[in-house]
């Protein structure tokens, strides 16, 4: 019976007329759920940093990440409260710390450290020892028999309702937390929503509060000094052999790739040689890490021998394995896709990003316009091929060329013979790229087909603007 | 020796048996085009002349326009649709192209834009650079067909080229000048272009067991767009 008791002590109040609550499913990766245990087994330290200007929704600032990462140190159960606020269980935490005050002060130089001005309260709920440094307030709850006392005075706002309902609640003389708690469960669910009944039990220890966990984003970085001073490119991808084999684990140990890969040479009296790689697709490889760095290393111009050599990895990126298929590509049943990102990467890896790219059309009738360099694999949006039907050239020159002209008719090498009616293309006024031209199809004295316009407009010269190769 | 030979001559197969017996793939006979797997060209006059019937899935190819644009990308619009619509296609490169590709003119032809990778390489040395890249192209195996455009390759690197395009069962094209014809090389086929009044004039120039001498074709309503307008 015990167990029902206290289970009794605990549960809300029944109202009279029972609400329909609809139950939440806990977020992934929680901590225990609080709802689980009796509400005094924690102690939620509320950090509210002095924000700029956060909007609710927004990510979490660098600073607000570099202190989540100090706090670690005082507990594991870190959680961030978006944009501006930060949770720590500390029950377990006190009396290494030298109690609450010991604590306070731990906090209050992690603050110092990362730059930020934060408010601190101590109480038995996330929710209410958050709201309390929202506030303003202080607070230092360790009895949870206190806790709704200590919180009455509190304003709603710092509950972050949306403004009109805070307003009506203003309206019918409800502005603390006291004063809210005292209104009829029913009709408070009724009139003000089930969401925020549900957030005044999680306030009170009610209902359970989980939190997602805050974990630290890890980057890989390792250095190895040379015992000798190296020069040759080889000799160079053999001693970063070591350093490429750690990250993978460390990679593979998390499930992760990297997109971006930074490689450091140091020489003596020089500033360090410095080289990236950027990929396609998440990557733990080694061995194609290796092959990438190899070609970015044979650009790089070393001033003197190297003596030493790190690596820097950009922040792991969750990765989908692969399992590797028994016909090659292209053969019978072989997946077309296993080699691309490979190929992609090399020739972007040795040529530059921009060198690689695909086609896309865009609905647009001037030719310039009518097609845009894309990443390769990307689809045209829905609606492109405004000209179908209209004869259009395989080549494009990158601007129109100039032609000069003899009794009013274009000559380009030598004469040309106008093959086509014309086809007007007036259009652009509204972007400021207005063209107005009649473009023809002209035979020149090799047989090739040529694609020119008139300007529409004074002086009416002749441009040439593609072949068709 | 003399009873050996006599005994063997009388048990040759009868006419019907040699020429099952030469069908077997392995057996190549000289001036007969060896089985290879081919793209038809999309052009029937021209499938009867290649060897196979069609274009090479597997090889370097030589393309030799008279004149850059006299209809020598046309006459690989059939071929480079039909690929690029398969499904499971591989990318098709196009490596240092001399002039911009027009989407919606590719588009057109029936070609799919999102199998398509255009390759240039802008930075000095940009010749040799192409040549790599091509050749990657070629032997990763992700590509169904690369096209480049290179000015006066070697015939090592040609040779190169053409096994790169084999290891990665790739159709390399390769557009050269008219005036490297006379230049050795180790492509399975190498092809004059001339343009004709609506159409193109293919002279095979070395084709191993297809025919030789030229072929006229015409541009179909469907491989030319402007005789829709």
């Amino acid at each position: 019976m015990r167990a029902g008791e206290s289970a009794d002590l605990f549960a809300p109040e029944r109202p009279a007329c029972p609400v329909p609550l609809k139950t939440v499913a806990p977020p992934r990766a929680v901590l225990p759920a609080a709802a689980a245990q009796t509400l005094s087994a924690e102690l939620w330290l509320g950090v509210q940093v002095a924000a700029g200007a956060a909007q609710p929704g927004q990510e979490p600032s660098s600073a607000l990440m570099r202190l989540a990462t100090y706090a670690q140190r005082l507990t594991p159960r870190v959680a961030l409260a978006p944009p501006d606020g930060l949770l720590l269980e500390v029950k377990g935490s006190l009396h290494l710390f030298g109690g609450v005050d010991g604590l306070r002060g731990e906090m209050d130089t992690a603050c110092a450290h990362c730059g930020l001005r934060g408010t601190l309260a101590l109480a038995p709920t996330p929710l209410a020892a958050l709201i309390a440094a929202r506030a303003g307030q202080p607070l230092v709850v360790l009895d949870s028999a206190q806790l709704i006392g200590q919180l009455a005075p509190l304003p709603l706002t710092a509950l972050r309702w949306p403004p009109k309902l805070l307003d009506r609640l203003a309206y019918i003389g409800v502005r603390t937390i006291g004063q809210a708690l005292r209104l009829p469960r029913a009709g408070f669910a009724q009139r003000f929503g089930a969401g925020q009944l549900k957030d005044l039990d999680r306030l009170t220890g009610h209902a359970g509060d989980p939190r997602e966990r805050f974990e630290a984003r890890v980057r890989f970085r390792r250095r190895r000094e040379l015992s000798f001073e190296l020069e040759s490119r080889t000799a160079l991808l053999a001693a970063l052999g070591p350093l490429l084999a750690e990250l993978e684990r460390f990679l593979e140990a998390r499930q992760c790739g990297v997109l971006e890969l930074e490689c450091r040479l140091w020489h003596r009296g020089h500033p360090p040689s410095r080289s990236t790689v950027r990929l396609a697709a998440p990557l733990a490889d080694a061995a194609r890490l290796a092959e990438l760095l190899g070609e970015r290393l044979g650009t790089l111009s070393l001033p003197a021998p190297v003596r030493a050599c790190e690596l820097r990895s950009g922040f792991p990126v969750p990765r989908v394995a692969s399992s590797g298929t028994l016909w090659q590509p292209g053969e019978q049943g072989g997946s077309p896709e296993a080699g691309s990102p490979q190929l992609i990467e090399r020739l972007r890896a040795r040529l530059g990003s921009e060198a690689v790219h695909g086609l896309v059309c865009v609905q647009d009738h001037r030719p310039e316009a009518a097609w845009r360099a894309a990443e390769p694999g990307a689809r045209s949006g829905e609606g492109s091929g405004g000209c179908r039907g209209a004869a259009r050239p395989l080549w494009l020159l990158p601007a129109p060329r100039r032609l000069s002209e003899r009794d009013g008719l274009p000559r380009y090498r030598g004469g040309l013979r106008l093959a086509s009616e014309p086809e007007r293309i007036e259009t652009g006024w509204w972007d400021g790229a207005e063209v107005a031209r009649d473009y023809y199809s002209a035979l020149d004295t090799h047989g090739r087909r040529l694609w020119l316009f008139r300007e529409r407009n004074r002086p009416h010269h002749w441009f040439l603007h593609g072949v068709f190769g | 020796m003399a009873a050996d030979r006599s005994e063997y001559g009388e048990a040759l197969p009868p006419r019907q048996e040699l020429a099952r017996l030469l069908a077997h793939p392995a057996i190549w006979r000289a001036g007969r085009a060896a089985r290879m797997a081919v793209w038809p060209s999309g052009f029937p006059a021209l499938d009867e002349g290649l060897p196979g019937g069609g274009w090479p899935q597997a090889g370097l190819i030589e393309i030799l326009p008279s004149r850059l644009g006299v209809g020598e990308l046309s006459l690989l619009m059939p071929v480079l649709a039909a690929v690029t619509r398969r499904p499971g296609a591989r990318w098709c490169a196009w490596v240092a192209p001399s002039l911009r590709p027009f989407a919606p003119a590719l588009e057109v032809f029936g070609v799919v834009l999102d199998r398509l990778l255009i390759v240039q390489a802008s930075r000095s040395g940009a010749r040799s650079l192409s040549l790599w890249a091509f050749e990657q192209a070629l032997g990763s195996g992700a590509c169904d067909i690369a096209f480049a455009w290179a000015r006066q390759p070697r015939p090592r690197q040609i040779r190169r080229l053409h096994l790169a395009a084999q290891r990665g069962r790739t159709l390399g094209v390769l557009f050269r000048s008219r005036s490297e014809a006379e230049e050795a090389s180790q492509a399975l086929l190498r092809v004059a272009v001339e343009p004709l009044e609506g159409g193109v004039r293919v002279t095979l120039l070395k084709s191993r067991g297809g025919a030789r001498g030229a072929i006229d074709l015409q541009w179909t309503a469907r491989a030319e767009p402007a005789e829709r307008t």
